[in-house]
């Protein structure tokens, strides 16, 4: 999936800024106040807190993590719905937080998301002709006849009949035929990036593949970049060209899916690889010092330095002092670990001093 | 089990025993719908009695009978539930009576149901100043007693129905509005309605498209259930002289007339009272029926 990457993308033609920058979050920091009764303050839940990471053309990256680990606030954070408390999402050359309503509306033609629950996410009064029809009609595209003919050519895209299933309401459809209609609506507009939050979780595994295989070739067709969100691994490291680890709203390690999954470098990275289950029954029982128990601590209060290391096995006393800041271990690939599993320290990074991609 | 199912004997017995379930299911939901249809065809029936029937078939005038006619019993010829006490014909008055009767009770339910809906759902999708403020301002209308209310108003605008109308639709647009206001709380959150937001489709057009049609079933039953308390409101209000002007017809004028002789002829007060009785439930059965039918909380 990597060798796509740069290379015939429509959207990388374009060549923006001169660079291949499709998507640039910078710090980005996501608080909910939660309130008691009475609209008491009842604490501060820091969701996501101080992430970075880019995305180029064309390319897929796989967000993963345990649940209420901040990967659905973060997706949603960068699609200002709602926006972030602070820092930067620069799509387009634009600043997302920065822009006024109507300036945000009209990029929304060029970031769409797809959902975990594809039936909820459609509504249950609409037929689907409808449904697919809706970003066009938000962006007067052309007239009714040329948005007919739009909506039958993108259902048939997504390997749905539109004389078969146009007329029908989400409840008349499978969980995996609403995912073809939420990926239909979302590809509308020729979106540059697409943000799946769960998209195939829901799905049983047959159902998963397909949908997997449609993600994959629209990406081909149309150019498509992916934040991938799962907390499937094995997923993640079908689909994605580079994995990001949330714990905790904290960023872990952000690399190449393949040094990664080869040789993770923060320990509950390692822990999320080593929960998954082998089909090989050879492979023998998971080693028990690297899978990790206990429960996620609450995001209310959470752990001082190092948020994993009440779970992490090589955790020392520094873990609890400093916080770990991000740092390369190999080339494009970092880790947030004052111990990391692979020292392989590179003397400078690849593009730029400042830490970043 | 020792019968075969290829045994035809027993298999006939099994048969006779235990209906086959799709005809069981057929008949049980034909039985189910009659807290619809038994309700929703009274009502019917009534409405085009009152506005067809005068229309189609003469009937007396409601008002300006002879005396020389006055307290006739049922089945006087001409008059065929008889007249009160001062000579009108009790079926006319009925009639023109459950005319107010339902004009009152769908004027106000569709203007302040309408009203009340827009207010809930806009103020509740827009969120912030505008919600707090909105809400606020109809939790004073719903602390002043409803009865009170009315009386308020029309002692201000004067007796009429448009009047009774404009009181009464003022005094339920609190009630649609906090009930549009909870539907709209929930729907927000749900993920279609976030989709709509992130596919770029505006506000406006997403409260109309999306927030109105999946409230509105839930608020259609609320207002038939309102009907009927906007229909025995009228009927109090009339009673105690501030609604429709004597000697017009209306339910609520025929009880009060009724009262003053109720020892010597009960059927004055007891037609209109079991009309208006009958009327009400049937609102509320059709409200409740509708509610279980469409899965409304």
């Amino acid at each position: 999936m990597a060798e796509a990457t740069m290379t015939t993308t429509p959207s990388a033609v374009a060549g923006r800024e001169g660079s291949d920058v499709l998507l640039d979050v910078r710090n980005v920091t996501q608080e909910f106040v939660l309130r008691n009764h009475g609209g008491v303050k009842g604490g501060i839940l820091r969701a996501v807190s101080d992430v970075s990471f880019q995305m180029r053309h064309g390319e897929t990256l796989g967000v993963v993590g345990e649940t209420g680990s901040g990967k659905s606030t973060l997706a949603r954070s960068v699609l200002q719905a709602p926006p972030p408390k602070a820092g930067e999402v620069i799509f387009r050359g634009k600043d997302l937080t920065k822009l006024h309503r109507k300036e945000l509306l009209a990029m929304r033609q060029h970031v769409q998301m797809v959902f975990q629950d594809p039936p909820a996410s459609l509504d249950p009064k609409w037929k689907v002709t409808q449904i697919v029809e809706e970003p066009l009609l938000a962006f007067g595209y052309g007239d009714r006849a040329k948005r007919r003919a739009r909506v039958a050519e993108l259902l048939e895209l997504v390997g749905l009949d539109p004389r078969l299933h146009g007329g029908r309401k989400a409840r008349e459809l499978s969980g995996g035929q609403c995912q073809r209609v939420a990926i239909a609506r979302a590809i509308a507009l020729h979106p540059e990036l697409i943000v799946c939050d769960e998209a195939v979780s829901s799905l049983d595994v047959l159902v998963q593949a397909q949908v997997l295989n449609l993600f994959e070739r629209l990406r081909a067709e149309l150019g498509l970049s992916y934040l991938f969100i799962a907390h499937d691994l094995a997923l993640v490291k079908q689909v994605s060209d580079r994995v990001l680890v949330l714990y905790l709203g904290k960023l872990c390690e952000l690399g190449p899916a393949d040094d990664m999954f080869k040789a993770p470098a923060h320990p509950y990275t390692l822990a999320l690889l080593a929960s998954v289950p082998s089909p090989d029954p050879n492979a023998g029982r998971p080693e028990t010092n690297r899978v990790i128990s206990g429960e996620l601590p609450s995001p209310l209060n959470p752990p001082s330095g190092c948020r994993f290391r009440t779970r992490c096995p090589r955790a020392e006393e520094r873990c609890a002092a400093e916080e770990p800041q991000l740092r390369f271990v190999g080339p494009g690939h970092q880790v947030a670990c004052h111990f990391p599993l692979v020292e392989t320290p590179v003397a400078a990074p690849t593009t730029n001093g400042t830490g970043r991609l | 089990m020792a019968v075969l199912p290829s045994d035809p004997i027993a298999a006939g017995q099994l048969g006779a025993l235990i209906p086959p379930p799709m005809a069981r299911r057929r008949r049980a939901s034909w039985v189910r719908s009659l807290d619809v249809y038994i309700p929703g065809g009274f009502l019917l029936l009534l409405v085009l009695a009152c506005f067809v029937w005068p229309v189609v078939y003469p009937v007396p005038q409601p008002v300006g009978g002879s005396i020389l006619d006055a307290s006739l019993g049922i089945g006087a010829p001409g008059h065929l539930l008889g007249t009160d006490t001062v000579g009108n014909d009790i079926l006319a008055r009925l009639l023109y009576g459950g005319r107010v009767s339902f004009e009152v009770a769908a004027a106000t339910q569709v203007v302040g149901g309408v009203v009340g809906t827009m207010i809930g759902i806009v103020s509740t999708y827009l969120g912030g100043i505008a919600e707090a403020v909105v809400m606020r301002l109809l939790d004073v209308l719903l602390a002043i007693p409803a009865f009170i209310l009315a009386l308020t108003l029309l002692e201000g605008l004067g007796q009429g129905e448009l009047n009774i109308i404009w009181a009464l639709s003022i005094f339920f647009i609190p009630a649609f509005a906090r009930l549009a206001r909870a539907a709209t709380l929930s729907l927000k959150e749900q993920t279609f309605v976030v989709a709509a937001h992130l596919t770029g489709t505006k506000r406006w057009r997403s409260i109309m498209r999306h927030i109105v049609p999946n409230v509105a079933p839930g608020l259609l039953t609320f207002a038939l259930l309102n009907a009927g308390v906007a229909i025995i409101i009228e009927a109090t209000l009339s009673f105690f002289g501030y609604g429709i002007p004597p000697p017009g017809p209306s339910w609520g004028n025929m009880i009060a007339d009724g009262q003053q002789v109720m020892s010597t002829q009960p059927r004055l007060i007891l037609v209109p009272s079991i009309l208006l009785l009958v009327t009400v439930i049937a609102l509320n059965t059709l409200g409740d029926g509708l509610r279980a039918r469409w899965g409304v909380q």
